[in-house]
């Protein structure tokens, strides 16, 4: 790692500024899980460091939330993973965040990992990680095509094949969150128009600019008897990168699911919302073969790699078990 | 000295024990057997060093920092394969804090793994070492390369080597392993293991069950990556601290390297994180490493420590070797094996040493026809070398499941093929009791259940076998044992603690003779000049250590014998020992008095280790050694819908001769299930196929098991046999106790799901694989 000068500003304002004067060559430091990963790596080396953990009282207040706000929650991009794993607040509606929170990392990454840093972070992808090689990232070609990709995109991919890292970013797909970007031109948008999609912009996964801060996520208030869900399938069992999550929200009133939201993770290079899956539970009483369907619904268009058509199988064997969890139907034996 | 003498040992297992004869050299202690009863040896005790590890109080090689050291950081070849037109290392030489540079190619030379040493630096600080490296410029002209095992078989595949290959063994490797009977491009074929006539066997089959099955490259993964510190004291002098399992393989490399005398070279290993095969001589088996920190060092008048980094430990420090096996195997109607033939293919990197031991050749025995054939296959990367048990792990994975397939096609049961053809009596009685504690019978039922009613979570049994020898060295230790005048004892040997608990059964060998407290007993070892003694490697070091270290604190009693006997005003013979004080008639003296009376400051003696005198009751391979027996089960739980395996239970059954310290052993049999659980379900080196270079050079996602991913339960139970090998009984423990865990679990899978993953590891993809689960490429 290359030697760099910290700041530590009081104001967003001031932040902001910091980071916005030579964009290229400065970032913004909340947990710094991912950041100082890039930095050992020699993937990156920011001459400044922008903290965002030092902000006086009123700038923090918004960033460290995490509670009531209006009808709906609020969750401030400080608020570490572990905070969300432990929030009581949530209840069934919510339960999909703080399942997700839990399953993320380490018990020692949750407690430095906050909430903006998890939905910011670049890719895993080995080929993006690999100091020795240039991928589409920073060249001309996904190096995931002709190379090892059973860890890649099966949904949504090319011409890069990433899958989205962010575990937060499923579950609040599934729960509608909007996110609050303050900066140049504040403004609070739908989950889904924070990522870049590769066909977009292959280079980046967000779309934020230099000098916008992602301060909060919200949740709207929740539906009539609404609970939700997350699952992750890994390799291995202790901190490990998903090959696919699920996130399900519903509302079941009188044996009916309604207003039912299906996310994907690590299968595309955004986090996937499925509506076909959607489309085929909305307004349905809940069942096992339903649920198959809607699983197979989720995968119908995926267009696998050499290696990765296992996802396919694997992630429907997850969404049906999270259906079958979130809407209280009992997984067969 | 008396002469040599005939004593009878009473030896054997469980019920199953008998007196034999054995001679034994001059001024050997007659060995513990099952007539003997110990006090401290055998019994639980915790490891003494342990409050100095948990309290960050003990020093290992990354700890050491000699006053004025610098970093040493070396630049390494990113192409598989490249010749050097040019390399330029001045620039570096003028970059803030740098006091040496090397160049370790030069133009001409052909870089054959992405990882190879090109240069190196010694600079103040870590960062500047790091960046005194990019100013280091170096042309390549790239030629074609093969990373890929069965792409390295082809005809027409780049070469890896232009030449004839020479070995490099190591302490780590198994006795008798090796050798070569030709070479044709990328592959070099070993000598094989060859009984009655295979081919004949197998026509004469009446059932018969033929794959392949493959395995991965595992790498070491120490906690404690390769590292040394040098410091040279004059210029034909030169202290080394080393993160070793040979002490004397880093002393006698270093001094072979820069033209010393090994005595005037002074290593120290007080302690080590781990090596599992991959840490002996002064060097990684892919990087000059003693010769860069002694080089740089030498250069820059100044201590140099060398320490590599997760990503160096994985492409240059030896891995285990990948395996392709195509097994075939054939039985009579009636379940009566007729042959067994493997056929492997492994590759080890540039390196050899890519066999699959002795597991389909040694335990099976009452098949009357075997072949075993071992090819090593040169790849463009980093090279293998001995990793615990080097061979068996992946020779083990593929036997016992196409037994269990087999089996299956017989419908026998896998546990009752086994014992029909294994002669070995102690792994018998292992299978036996095995077979009870784990549930094996009602287990299987339950596995048969699941499956027939194709549940989604299946469960499933399985069971597999070790074979190991006794390889404890003769003649190889001097141990040192002191008692001083203020009645303190010391036992000195210039040996290492690998991690597996040597210095507290160093300290209870010494209590039991001299019958004083554990704690009374300061150890000292990790350090050449504390006598010579062995590498930490096949298996040997309590086998070959404490039988060395007996004969000296024997040798210090009779002295103290002698001294009491004259205090106490009679002949030393009439002198009894109890509690620590010496007897005679009526007469007693306490052990603080007696050692005030030594003359001079202490009572000395040294001891050794003859060569090993007791095989009792099996020979390994037709050796000299005794063949060591163990047997794992395993239960597995399987989520077909998602192709996760998790492991629920492990019972390893193991014998290592007389255990010195149960908790000690204990763990060390925890370690190998932990290891080849690991190996079993995700450990894995990913190589790119089209770029040549590693891609997951990292604890990230190069997976090594977690808290989540061990087996629920470890049920370590000892079957103890007094072998007469020695005078303590002791033999090994640490290979053997991982062989079978990885080909118990694969059995066990092949149980839940009625279908074999012969692919290890057992990743989900694998498993919705074999369920038929997965679509083409292309398809919905």
């Amino acid at each position: 790692m290359q030697p760099f000068v910290l700041s530590r500003p009081k104001t967003l304002a001031e932040a902001a500024e910091l980071a916005s004067a030579r964009p290229q060559d400065s970032a913004l430091r909340a947990g710094g899980i991912d950041l100082i990963d890039r930095m050992k790596e020699g993937l990156e080396a920011p001459a400044r460091l922008v903290e965002l953990r030092w902000l006086g009282e009123a700038d923090r207040e918004v960033m460290r939330a995490l509670g009531p706000e209006g009808d709906g929650v609020q969750v401030g991009a400080l608020v570490t993973l572990a905070q969300l794993a432990a929030h009581e607040g949530f209840g069934e509606a919510h339960a999909a965040l703080r399942e997700a929170a839990g399953s993320a990392a380490t018990p020692t990454i949750r407690n430095a990992a906050t909430l903006g840093g998890n939905l910011l972070q670049r890719p895993r992808c080995w080929y993006f990680r690999h100091a020795d090689l240039v991928c589409l990232k920073g060249g001309s070609a996904c190096l995931a095509v002709s190379g090892e990709n059973k860890f890649h995109a099966i949904l949504g991919g090319g011409p890069s094949f990433i899958v989205h890292p962010s575990t937060l970013a499923c579950a609040l797909t599934a729960l509608d969150a909007r996110v609050e970007i303050r900066g140049a031109s504040p403004r609070t948008l739908p989950l889904a128009e924070l990522f870049v999609t590769p066909k977009q912009d292959a280079k980046r996964e967000h779309a934020l600019q230099p000098g916008e801060v992602l301060v909060r996520a919200i949740l709207p208030k929740p539906g009539p008897e609404q609970r939700s869900g997350y699952a992750a399938v890994k390799e291995k069992q202790s901190h490990d990168w998903p090959l696919a999550e699920a996130a399900v929200k519903m509302s079941l009133q009188s044996g009916v699911m309604t207003d039912v939201r299906v996310a994907l993770g690590h299968v595309a290079p955004i986090p996937w919302r499925s509506r076909e899956a959607e489309a085929v539970l909305e307004g349905k009483p809940p069942s096992e073969a339903l649920f198959a369907a809607a699983a197979k619904a989720a995968l119908a268009e995926a267009k696998p790699l050499r290696d990765n058509a296992y996802k396919i199988p694997l992630a429907q064997g997850l969404l049906r078990e999270v259906l079958h969890r979130v809407a209280g139907v009992p997984l067969p034996e | 000295m008396p002469d040599d003498q005939r004593v009878t040992l009473k030896v054997g297992f469980a019920e199953q024990l008998r007196d034999i004869e054995v001679q034994l050299p001059a001024g050997e202690p007659k060995p513990w057997d099952a007539r003997s009863e110990l006090k401290v040896v055998g019994k639980p005790h915790p490891r003494v060093e342990a409050p100095l590890k948990v309290s960050g109080a003990a020093k290992y090689t990354h700890d050491i920092v000699p006053p004025n050291a610098l970093w040493a950081a070396v630049l390494r070849s990113p192409h598989p394969c490249a010749v050097v037109e040019s390399i330029d290392v001045a620039p570096a030489q003028s970059q803030p804090g740098v006091s040496a540079v090397l160049a370790l190619v030069k133009p001409g030379e052909r870089v054959i793994f992405a990882g190879q040493d090109i240069a190196a630096v010694a600079a103040k600080t870590p960062e500047q070492a790091e960046a005194a490296l990019r100013a280091i410029a170096v042309g390549y002209k790239t030629e074609p390369f093969v990373v890929d095992t069965a792409a390295a078989m082809q005809d027409g595949a780049p070469l890896v080597h232009r030449g004839k290959v020479t070995e490099r063994s190591t302490e780590g490797d198994e006795p008798g392993a090796g050798g070569s009977a030709g070479q044709r491009g990328n592959v070099r074929t070993s000598p094989s293991m060859k009984k009655g006539d295979a081919k004949k066997g197998l026509r004469m089959a009446k059932v018969s069950h033929e794959a392949t099955y493959t395995t991965q490259v595992h790498t070491h993964s120490a906690l404690e990556t390769h590292s040394i510190v040098v410091q040279w004291d004059g210029p034909k002098q030169a202290t080394v601290w080393c993160s070793t399992q040979g002490i004397f393989s880093v002393r006698d490399e270093f001094a072979e390297v820069f033209e010393l005398k090994p005595a005037d070279v002074h290593v120290h290993t007080d302690f080590l994180g781990g090596g599992f095969g991959a840490k002996f001589g002064a060097s990684a088996p892919g990087s000059r490493m003693g010769f860069i920190a002694g080089e740089l060092a030498r250069k820059a008048g100044a201590p140099v420590r060398l320490l590599l980094d997760r990503k160096e430990e994985h492409l240059c420090t030896g891995n285990r070797p990948d395996s392709r096996q195509h097994v075939k195997i054939g039985a009579s109607a009636d379940g009566k094996l007729t042959a067994i033939h493997v056929v492997a293919h492994g590759s080890a990197g540039i390196g050899t040493g890519a066999g699959v031991g002795r597991n389909a050749f040694g335990i099976y025995s009452r098949c009357p026809n075997v072949l075993v054939e071992s090819h090593d296959v040169f790849t463009h990367a980093g090279p293998g070398t001995a990793m615990r048990a080097p061979g068996h792990p992946q020779g083990a994975f593929a036997l016992e499941l196409a037994i269990d397939e087999l089996a299956k096609k017989l419908k026998i049961d896998p546990l009752d093929l086994r014992l029909s053809h294994d002669e070995h009596p102690v792994r018998r009685h292992q299978f036996e009791l095995g077979r009870k504690q784990f549930g094996w019978d009602a287990g299987r039922k339950q596995a048969a259940a699941l499956r027939d009613k194709q549940a989604r979570v299946r469960r499933g049994f399985g069971v597999a076998a070790s074979i190991w020898g006794d390889f404890g060295r003769g003649k190889a230790v001097v141990a040192t044992v002191s008692v001083l005048r203020d009645g303190s004892v010391e036992v000195k040997n210039g040996l290492q603690d690998i991690g597996g608990g040597i210095t507290t059964v160093v300290a209870q060998v010494v209590a039991e003779v001299l019958q004083r407290p554990v704690e009374a007993v300061r150890v000292r070892l990790g350090d050449s000049e504390l006598g010579p003694s062995v590498g930490s490697g096949g298996s040997v070091t309590t086998a070959s250590v404490t039988p060395a270290v007996r004969a000296a604190a024997e040798g210090v009693k009779t002295q103290l014998t002698a001294l009491a006997a004259k205090q106490l005003g009679r002949k030393p013979e009439e002198v009894t020992w109890s509690e620590g004080q010496a007897r005679a008639g009526s007469k007693s003296i306490a052990w603080a008095e007696l050692c005030k009376k030594i003359e001079g400051e202490a009572v000395v003696a040294t001891g050794t280790r003859p060569e090993t005198y007791g095989a009792y009751p099996v020979k390994f391979m037709g050796g000299n050694s005794y063949q060591i027996a163990g047997v794992q089960f395993a239960e597995v739980r399987v989520d077909t819908w998602t192709g996760v395996v998790g492991v629920e239970r492990v019972l390893a059954v193991h014998d290592c001769g007389k255990v010195m310290n149960p908790l000690t052993a204990r763990s060390q049999v925890q370690g190998g299930v932990i290891l080849g659980t690991s190996y079993a379900l995700t450990e894995q080196r990913v190589m790119d196929r089209v770029r040549g270079v590693m891609l997951n050079p990292n604890l990230e996602t190069y997976k090594i098991a977690g808290a989540r991913d061990v087996p629920r339960e470890i049920d370590v139970v000892f079957t103890p046999v007094d072998t007469g090998a020695n005078n303590t009984g002791a033999i090994g423990i640490g290979e053997p106790s991982t062989i079978p865990t990885a080909a118990a679990i694969a059995c066990a899978v092949h149980d839940a799901l009625g279908v074999a993953v012969r692919d290890l590891p057992l990743t989900p993809d694998r498993v919705l694989a074999a369920l038929g689960a997965v679509p083409t490429r292309g398809g919905g």
